[in-house]
């Protein structure tokens, strides 16, 4: 319910840095650190193969272990970590950006353009978006041009979906008109009125595309349709050591962690204040 | 039919009620019992709906009230939170702000006042829903059962929360700001509506900004400034001779005593049209409409809601496009020139953006100095320190006044106010009027307001346009 004496209630200024944010942002920067700094300080080749090392427990040799070849767990894991979570955000980019103006457009200029951008987004919507991976990766298997571009295409429309509909809600809004009687023009409006109000929710769904792409890539790895072996990527490198499960658990288990502790870091770092 | 109404009065005295450190409202003492309802007169931004919160148990996070506020001998501040909660509905309820919002939009009335019988009472379907006809039959509505809140207009509305609140069986009614956005008739509706709920026994508490209603339900009136009541007596008291300085001119202010008005001669024409006709739908709102606005006079609007008075105003600023007929603007004047003032003075800015950030975007388009605006707000006692706010921080009155001088930045030749007054007090009323009457005096503006308030349009209007229902 509205108060009417909203002045005489202090203005707060609401924390930013929320407890679970700063968790994530945290989380966020060590993992950062790892995967740019990682693959520079561990000099050691992530294919380099020791067969003596073979299942090496984590110790002073090999400080995480080393995988069934005898490769540096270590240096596989910061490499994996960098391929897959610059993967990952380069995907998102790619399908943040197109999808945003194309919602701002859709929502301001409405018509024949609305239309059209519905239709291509509702079919691409029918398709599921794994098919479209795969059809894609038929072309070039194992390789990343498809698997990105593949992963772009079905996450633009989100993007674009959401946009169209909350930047439509505030263009509808009196305080938009005001602004248009006053001379600001579309630009205007479009960067300082609408921008502002959506970007929470973009940032929220940026964070959840994210966790999304890092998820089909491992997958698609682990089912051996997206990067190949040797490449150190955390999805296949999970598949790989799967067989020695009840010699290595850790193995495993550490890929896997990584992943997990990416998403979790988006997922706090993007949290709403009310959560 | 009506549940039994079991308290007796409704005590308040030493009421504070405090943000952190800060006291917003002090010594608020009234007593309210059968067949002498009170009544709140005040600014937004007096404090009056903080006690209507108070008493309710429903101040926003952040506030706490202390003092002394007993229904009979219960003490409403004592209890806990699901206490608190226990009693909303069944022993306190809130007729809401623009109850067309409050309703829910997806059900028929008859489930939103059956389902209280049903879930609330724990009776029968065929027990309540026999108790919500008669429920809704004695508020006039006994026929509309079947519909959904956007089929009604905002009386009616008004009249199924009434009805809600019955069949609750609440004994106090705290009605807030029950007639806002209501036209004169409809407004009279409801404020007899409230007379019959006093008749009735029910204990009620009116927070309003609008005198009339205040004088037709009787009974005491308390006038609130600054988070104190300043003056509290019987209400033909109050409104025949007030003591506080600040409830004579709240009194003074009401439009029927406003000294009569007298413009120079207007100039030439600004913006005219020929012809104009619009539907919506099926329904014509107008049909061969003239209309013409001159330098230097103020044309009113008047009619009852949803008559097109709006849409009028919008056709001339080039917002809506008219079915037929012509708008013509003297030529070789800017667009910018053309403004419009909003009801709702918040939704006219962005409410992401500080005060400073709309204006310091809108200096710069139109490469004009701080100065000027600084020089606008002492003249309208704007205070610097609102520039830093949002505008959810800052009060109705405060904020159109803002929209105002922003309005006049520009430099317009022609304003059109679409009930830039309903929502703020008399005071605030009479202040915003002084400021636009000034502009049209002195450089030759032409406002078209467009209001429901008839005594208003006749003391200010150099022309009236009566639209039909």
């Amino acid at each position: 319910m509205s108060i009417a004496d909203a002045t005489l209630i202090p203005t707060t200024k609401r924390a930013w840095l929320t407890p679970a944010r700063t968790t994530g942002l945290v989380l966020l920067g060590l993992l950062a650190l790892f995967a740019l700094l990682g693959p520079l300080l561990v000099s050691v080749d992530p294919t380099e193969q020791d067969f003596a090392a073979s299942l090496a427990s984590p110790g002073s040799d090999y400080w995480l272990g080393a995988d069934h070849y005898g490769r540096s767990m270590l240096a596989r894991l910061s490499h994996g970590a960098r391929l897959s979570f610059g993967m990952a955000l380069l995907t998102v980019a790619t399908a943040a950006v197109p999808g945003i103006l194309l919602g701002l457009l859709s929502a301001w200029r409405g018509g024949w353009l609305e239309r059209l951008l519905e239709l291509v987004s509702t079919v691409l919507l029918a398709l599921p978006g794994l098919l479209l991976v795969l059809i894609l990766l038929a072309f070039a298997p194992g390789t990343f041009g498809p698997l990105y571009l593949g992963l772009a295409l079905t996450l633009w429309i989100e993007f674009y979906r959401v946009t169209r509909v909350t930047a439509a809600g505030v263009l509808k809004q009196t305080h938009v008109e005001a602004a248009r009687l006053l001379g600001f023009g579309t630009g205007y409006i479009l960067r300082s009125l609408v921008l502002p109000e959506i970007r929470p929710i973009l940032i929220t769904l940026a964070a959840f595309a994210m966790s999304t792409a890092i998820i089909a890539i491992s997958t698609l790895s682990a089912i051996s349709v997206g990067l190949r072996p040797p490449t150190p990527e955390l999805g296949a490198m999970i598949v790989e050591l799967l067989p020695y499960y009840a010699e290595a658990p850790l193995h495993v288990l550490m890929p896997g962690i990584l992943i997990f502790l990416l998403v979790l870091g988006l997922q706090l770092a993007t949290r709403s204040d009310l959560g | 039919m009506n549940a039994p109404v079991r308290f007796q009065s409704l005590t308040v005295s030493g009421l504070e009620i405090r943000a952190g450190n800060t006291t917003i409202v002090r010594d608020v003492a009234f007593t309210l019992s059968h067949g002498r309802p009170v009544t709140l007169l005040g600014a937004s931004g007096s404090g009056k709906s903080l006690v209507a919160h108070a008493i309710m148990g429903s101040l926003p996070s952040g506030l706490s009230a202390r003092g002394i506020v007993k229904l009979d001998d219960d003490d409403l501040l004592a209890g806990s939170p699901t206490q608190t909660r226990a009693r909303w509905g069944r022993t306190i309820a809130i007729l809401p702000q623009e109850p067309w919002l409050a309703l829910d939009p997806t059900m028929r009335i008859e489930g939103q006042v059956g389902e209280i019988h049903r879930y609330l009472h724990g009776l029968g379907p065929a027990e309540a829903g026999k108790s919500m006809r008669d429920d809704l039959a004695e508020v006039g509505l006994g026929d509309r059962t079947k519909a959904y809140p956007h089929e009604l207009s905002g009386g009616m509305c008004q009249r199924v929360a009434i009805a809600a609140t019955h069949a609750a069986g609440a004994s106090l009614l705290i009605a807030d700001e029950p007639t806002k956005g209501l036209d004169a008739a409809l407004r009279d509706g409801v404020v007899d509506r409230l007379r019959e709920e006093v008749d009735q026994g029910r204990l009620l508490l009116t927070i309003t900004h609008d005198i009339e209603v205040a004088a037709a339900l009787g009974g005491m009136i308390g006038v609130m400034l600054d988070g104190s009541l300043v003056e509290f007596g019987p209400a033909d008291e109050v409104l025949d001779n007030p003591q506080h300085e600040y409830a004579r001119a709240l009194i003074a202010a009401n439009p029927t005593r406003w000294p009569a008005l007298a413009l120079p001669t207007a100039g030439e024409p600004i913006v005219s049209a020929t012809g104009l006709s619009k539907r919506f739908g099926e329904r014509v709102l107008f049909d061969g409409f003239d209309i013409a606005v001159r330098r230097g006079e103020i044309v009113a609007i008047v009619g009852p809601s949803g008559c097109g008075k709006t849409t009028i105003g919008n056709i001339l600023l080039g917002l809506v496009r008219p079915d037929s007929g012509e708008v013509q603007r003297s030529p070789g004047i800017a667009a910018t020139r053309f403004q419009k003032l909003y009801q709702d003075p918040p939704a006219a800015f962005a409410p992401h953006q500080t005060l400073r950030q709309s204006f310091g975007d809108l200096l710069r388009l139109h490469c004009l100095a701080w100065a000027q605006a600084e020089a606008s707000m002492r003249r309208f006692g704007l205070g610097q320190e609102l520039l830093d706010r949002r505008p959810g921080e800052v009060s109705g009155g405060e904020l159109q006044r803002f929209a105002i001088l922003r309005a006049l930045l520009l430099d317009p030749v022609f304003l059109f106010a679409d009930e830039a007054t309903s929502r703020l007090d008399p005071v605030t009323q009479k202040e915003v009027f002084a400021i636009l009457i000034e502009a049209v005096r002195e450089r030759g503006l032409g406002l078209l307001m467009v209001t429901h308030e008839a005594a208003l349009a006749e003391k200010i209007a150099s022309r009236i346009l009566k639209l039909p229902a």
